[in-house]
């Protein structure tokens, strides 16, 4: 990815780079408000302080993007099961990706099945499909080694065949 | 990985993310237009001092890893640039204290929340070639300021 030009409106480079941080800040957060303020923080420090930096501003973004779900986690941590309870219920219902003209089922199928995975697979693959990162760089955000992103995805992508098997044969 | 696998892959790229909503949009455009929090004094004290340590650091492993200069040579050659090698891989913001002032008077008047939040910056630098790396890390304070009305 190229560095950001000086000239280019935070809009824009927000219009295409939004979705994919807000979709990945949703792994690492227990409801869509909780993943909005974090992007917002991420984002607003990113571009004060750290877009100037050159090389590759995504993976910067997405460090930053984790370090501020960590912090509100952090701050969180002492909020009511109950309340943890009823955010989790509506997060339920929140659509994660875009609902498509037809197969809508299957979009909802594929949803669940990513709930269903370990967290530690969810954020590899969410982070390689959308966050178009490689495992290179996942390594680096996640503080693991190379090969075990690369084992966490194929494990991910293997789960969610199983389970999208199972969906269509109930469904 | 097999037939199935690719295709799966393939389709789970195809699916787009929801976009941000427009109250995100509308509340990024506010900070951004807001004034930077400022900065305490140790922390600017802090910043010439750590760009010096990083610049020492960064000339480091290239004078290590550069070839002797052959005795004969008549023609001294000029050293490639070595910042240019080096790619920021992360950045982190480490939350060490927080603090609520509570209610505050501002100079203009104006009656706001005042809340610090103090953290540790960290950036790291890696050099691809030689996987050198140079991490830099500079301590923040942030105050965030909310103004208040009473009906």
């Amino acid at each position: 990815m190229e560095d950001i030009p000086d000239d280019e409106s935070w809009r824009d480079w927000f219009q295409h780079y939004g979705p994919k941080l807000l979709l990945c800040a949703r792994q690492w957060t227990r409801s869509l408000a909780d993943a909005e303020d974090v992007v917002q923080e991420a984002f607003v420090r990113f571009w004060r302080h750290q877009r100037k930096l050159g090389g590759e501003p995504q993976a910067l973004l997405f460090t930053s993007v984790r370090r501020a779900a960590t912090d509100l986690a952090r701050r969180n941590a002492r909020r009511s099961a109950r309340e943890e309870r009823a955010e989790g219920g509506r997060e339920l219902l929140e659509p994660v990706f875009e609902i498509p003209q037809e197969g809508d089922d299957r979009r909802s199928d594929i949803e669940t099945a990513l709930r269903g995975l370990p967290p530690e697979q969810r954020e590899v693959l969410v982070l390689k499909i959308w966050g178009e990162l490689t495992f290179e760089q996942i390594a680096t955000q996640l503080r693991i080694p190379p090969n075990t992103a690369a084992s966490r995805y194929r494990y991910a992508l293997a789960a969610l065949r199983e389970a999208l098997s199972a969906a269509d044969c109930h469904g | 990985m097999d037939k199935e696998l690719l295709e799966l892959e393939a389709e789970l790229k195809r699916l787009r993310p929801v976009l941000p909503s427009r109250e995100l949009t509308a509340a990024i455009g506010r900070d951004l237009a807001a004034p930077p929090a400022r900065r305490n004094f140790w922390a600017w004290a802090a910043l010439p001092l750590a760009a010096v340590a990083a610049g020492v650091l960064l000339l480091q492993p290239t004078r290590t890893s550069a070839p002797a200069p052959a005795l004969v040579q008549a023609t001294p050659v000029a050293p490639a640039a070595p910042v240019a090698k080096f790619k920021p891989v992360s950045a982190e913001n480490v939350l060490y204290a927080q603090s609520d002032d509570g209610l505050v008077t501002l100079a203009d008047g104006t009656t706001a929340l005042r809340y610090r939040s103090s953290y540790v910056d960290t950036i790291t630098w890696k050099n691809p070639n030689t996987q050198a790396s140079l991490r830099w890390s500079v301590p923040r304070t942030e105050e965030r300021v909310v103004p208040v009305s009473f009906q």
